[in-house]
């Protein structure tokens, strides 16, 4: 019992299932959702669960913010010293860029979603599917 | 009988993904590149946020892509949705006067701290991207407050393209000086102090205004479609 | 010298960001713009190329040395594909004179700008990122017909694309949590060694999955058919030709820095072989001209995949002499498909409407198929001697009998383009001179090709050379500063 008590104590295990959580929530909405909107939230929980995957990336144990505070500190080597505590700046500019990719994708897919919304005032997806092959098909023999 | 093969699904991946992720024990990755960054970061930068060094120095042309996707998809949801400057829209009402006149008094406050964080990037945490966000949300809290108040796309276009292609002619200026593009120039000056860190300062503001501009285009975009 | 292929990414960039304003003043010239500036980045390979030379080079971008910041690796094979996809994107551009949304070069321009970014940069999360410059590009560009049925299309080509992002975000997560770096060359020097486990190989099928969106790979390519048939001409010829050929780059890059493994090589050709004879048992049953290209393409993908898995310079060769092929070939035969968009029974008697199209429709879809002494025969049998050099013999009794299958449906094709019977009349389909153009360009470069068969196939072998060799690429980029903390893992 005690090494379980060690682990759910562990801030460790708590981030690595939040983020496999979001995974998994966001792949079943993807994959197995009938509803386009809910596809859009999906995605953007399985880009949070991913983020927060990488940005765990670069924490150190007993490491500062990756921010020189000592401005009045002109001494090279205090600055140096200070700096060699910090945590891994790389994950966090990173994960900055991926946030934004993301945000640019999801706009672009729920502005698609109203486009589609208002050309045939449905959202279920098996619906839209057919009414994708059959436009592709009534295209196909009318033209004329 | 699908929902059990859904169940059993996404029970075999969370265990895959479990297996996978648990190893990456907390506070233990190896830092290769990081060590090195936090060693030089403030001798090749003089930021005193080394995230803003990675961001706009070491990583910079991922900054400059991020941006493209930003605009990119600004400019496809505009087409996509028809955006069309309307001078007045009659359907949506007002919000109501106090949350009208609050908008009014949030909005200068909003903007000085859009500022203050786009300005201060490289000393404290904040920057380009979240100072951005802050002014998309200035603006487009006057269109909630507000729907006569539209954002008007022939001038957050103008500012898009200004600021980008400052961000970019920043790049080529140091091209042309030293033959290698985003490098850091001008002095990098005091360390912790407003105007150090040489160009990145700079950079940032092109970044902030770019993200704004996008942002609010976006947002309104999304906001305006014709009924 | 090569300093100066930065521009190649940076000046579209430049360009889609003032295009929107200097439209207004530009007017019906903006279009030329684009043009003019594919021009200059042809004449700025052209001029590189020579510079190159023998030895691959590396620009520093920033100026910092190479694990810190981010790399461009220029090497023959990059270069190739990138004056390819100019070539490719100056004879789609979309210069109409009339009635374009300025947008729509601004859309083509970032692209571009991807597909630059993406065959250059030598850094994992910097080709994460254009990929997604490439992949956002083409969501709105698909979309661009505006019909209902274009944006079911882009949106389930997005969500799966997507998909596929987050998946390689993953798996560049994982990488990093075990090796503190995004360098290619960095990791080409850990990666085999080090994580040569089951986190590895996760890692391994994670990028490949999410790259492999793109490049059109078996289990994630079901969005290949629905988008090529209802996007626009030139963008469908872009997707199908250019872009999918970029993405098998960065799985070809991947498998032989970061992940030479048999098991991964293996993985590939079950996946490449799966989809050649889904795409062309699809294709065999596709009931327009356009799913039947579209089909294809996917079979054609998995060749490339299948020869590069082979892992030796000789399978190399073979891919990229197959990719350039039909990287130069699939958009010519899209353009002239997009004429004939309507179901393959009312194409009977194409040939007497219009011979021209229907000529080289047919002398290109023979190339596709492998015939002698066309180009595609050459690549073709470049694969099949790399494949018995590595004695998979079940792998090339598929591939022979895939091609038969192809044999199968193409030549029910030019049986019916060739019926006696004459097309009705308000059905009739005739194409003119001045489309074809484009056609006949990379027709002709094809067959010109022909001609200098020898000497092509001397500089493919030097790239092949080039490009599988890790130890050049490793000390290209890391110069002197080799072995970094490697005792740490």
């Amino acid at each position: 019992m005690m090494i379980w008590d060690d682990i759910f104590l562990e801030v460790d295990f708590w981030i690595n299932i939040v983020s496999i959580a979001l995974i998994v929530i966001g792949i079943y909405g993807i994959v197995f959702s009938q509803h386009l909107l809910r596809m859009v939230f999906g995605l953007g929980l399985l880009e949070a669960g991913v983020n927060i995957l990488l940005v765990k990336a670069g924490y150190q144990k007993e490491a500062i913010a990756p921010i020189v505070t000592q401005a009045s500190d002109t001494m090279m080597s205090n600055i140096l010293a200070a700096t060699a505590q910090m945590v891994d700046p790389v994950p966090q500019a990173m994960v900055l860029t991926a946030i934004v990719i993301a945000a640019g994708v999801q706009a672009l897919a729920l502005s698609l979603v109203i486009r589609i919304y208002k050309k045939y005032g449905t959202l279920d997806s098996h619906v839209l599917f057919l009414a994708m092959e059959r436009d592709r098909h009534l295209s196909l023999n009318q033209k004329d | 009988m699908q929902r059990w093969t859904t169940i059993l699904f996404l029970t075999g991946l969370s265990i895959v993904l479990f297996a996978i992720i648990t190893p990456l024990v907390l506070g233990q990755s190896p830092m290769l590149v990081g060590k090195l960054i936090n060693a030089s970061a403030v001798n090749d930068t003089g930021a005193a946020n080394l995230v803003t060094a990675v961001v706009l120095a070491y990583r910079g042309l991922d900054t400059l892509g991020e941006l493209a996707i930003l605009f990119t998809a600004a400019t496809a949801i505009g087409i996509i949705l028809g955006t069309t400057d309307k001078t007045q829209t009659t359907s949506s009402p007002t919000a109501g006067f106090i949350v009208a006149t609050a908008a009014k008094v949030l909005f200068p406050l909003l903007l000085v701290f859009a500022l203050y964080i786009i300005l201060h990037g490289h000393l404290t945490p904040g920057g380009g991207f979240q100072g951005g966000a802050v002014l998309a949300a200035a603006f487009f809290l006057l269109t909630l407050a507000d729907s006569g108040n539209n954002i008007k796309h022939k001038v957050t276009q103008v500012i898009e393209a200004l600021a980008g292609t400052a961000f970019i002619v920043l790049g080529l200026v140091s091209f042309a000086l030293q033959g290698v593009f985003l490098q850091p120039w001008l002095d990098k000056g005091e360390l912790g102090s407003l105007f150090s860190a040489g160009s990145l300062p700079l950079l940032y503001l092109a970044l902030g205004l770019k993200v704004g501009a996008e942002l609010a285009n976006l947002l309104s975009s999304l906001a305006n479609v014709e009924k | 010298m090569q300093d100066s292929l930065i521009l190649l990414v940076v000046l579209p960039l430049l360009l889609a960001f003032l295009l929107p304003v200097i439209a207004r003043y530009l007017g019906n010239l903006s279009g030329l713009t684009g043009s003019l500036l594919l021009l200059f980045n042809i004449l700025l390979l052209a001029n590189a190329w020579n510079s190159v030379g023998y030895s691959p080079k590396v620009i520093l971008l920033g100026g910092f040395a190479a694990p810190l910041g981010i790399v461009f690796y220029i090497d023959k094979l990059n270069m190739l594909f990138a004056i390819l996809t100019t070539i490719i994107a100056l004879l789609l551009w979309p210069c109409r004179t009339h009635n374009t949304d300025v947008r729509e070069y601004v859309l083509w321009l970032l692209l571009l700008a991807g597909c630059y970014g993406v065959i250059l940069s030598g850094d994992l999360f910097n080709i994460y990122v254009f990929y997604e410059l490439l992949a956002v590009a083409s969501y709105g560009l698909v979309t661009l017909p505006a019909t209902g049925a274009s944006y079911i299309a882009g949106f389930r080509y997005l969500m799966i694309s997507a998909l596929g992002s987050a998946f390689a975000l993953l798996g560049i997560a994982l990488i990093y949590s075990f090796t503190g770096s995004v360098n290619i060359a960095h990791l080409a020097q850990i990666i085999p060694d080090h994580l040569h486990h089951i986190w590895g190989y996760s890692a391994a099928l994670l990028l490949i999955i999410g790259f492999g969106v793109k490049a059109e790979l078996f289990p994630v390519n079901f969005w290949v058919a629905e988008v090529y048939s209802h996007a626009d001409k030139r963008v469908t010829a872009l997707l199908a030709g250019v872009v999918s050929k970029i993405a098998v780059l960065i799985i070809l890059r991947f498998i032989i820095l970061l992940f030479p493994w048999q098991d991964i090589f293996n993985f590939l050709l079950l996946l490449g072989i799966i989809g050649v004879i889904v795409g062309e048992f699809a294709a065999f049953y596709a009931q327009d001209l356009l799913r039947l290209l579209a089909f294809s393409s996917i079979a054609q993908s998995g060749l490339v995949i299948i020869a590069f898995a082979c892992a030796t310079e000789a399978g190399i060769m073979a891919g990229i002499a197959l990719a350039i092929h039909h990287l130069l070939l699939k958009p010519a035969l899209f353009l002239l498909a997009s004429h004939c968009d309507r179901s393959i029974n009312d194409l009977a008697g194409l040939a007497k409407s219009s011979p021209w199209a229907s000529a080289l429709f047919v002398i290109l879809a023979l190339s596709l198929l492998g015939v002698p002494p066309l180009p595609g025969f050459w690549a073709k049998l470049l694969l099949l001697q790399s494949l018995m050099a590595e004695q998979y013999l079940l792998l090339l009794v598929l591939v022979l009998l895939a091609t038969i299958v192809e044999a199968a449906y193409l030549f029910r094709l030019f049986m019916l383009f060739y019926q006696r019977q004459e097309m009705p009349e308000q059905k009739r389909i005739t194409i003119q001179g001045q489309e074809l153009y484009p056609v006949i360009t990379l027709s002709g470069i094809l067959l010109l090709g022909l001609f200098f068969l020898p000497l092509f196939m001397d500089s493919l072998r030097e790239i092949a050379m080039q490009t599988s060799n890790i130890e050049a690429y490793i000390n290209t980029v890391l110069g002197k500063v080799q072995h970094i903390g490697e005792g740490n893992i």
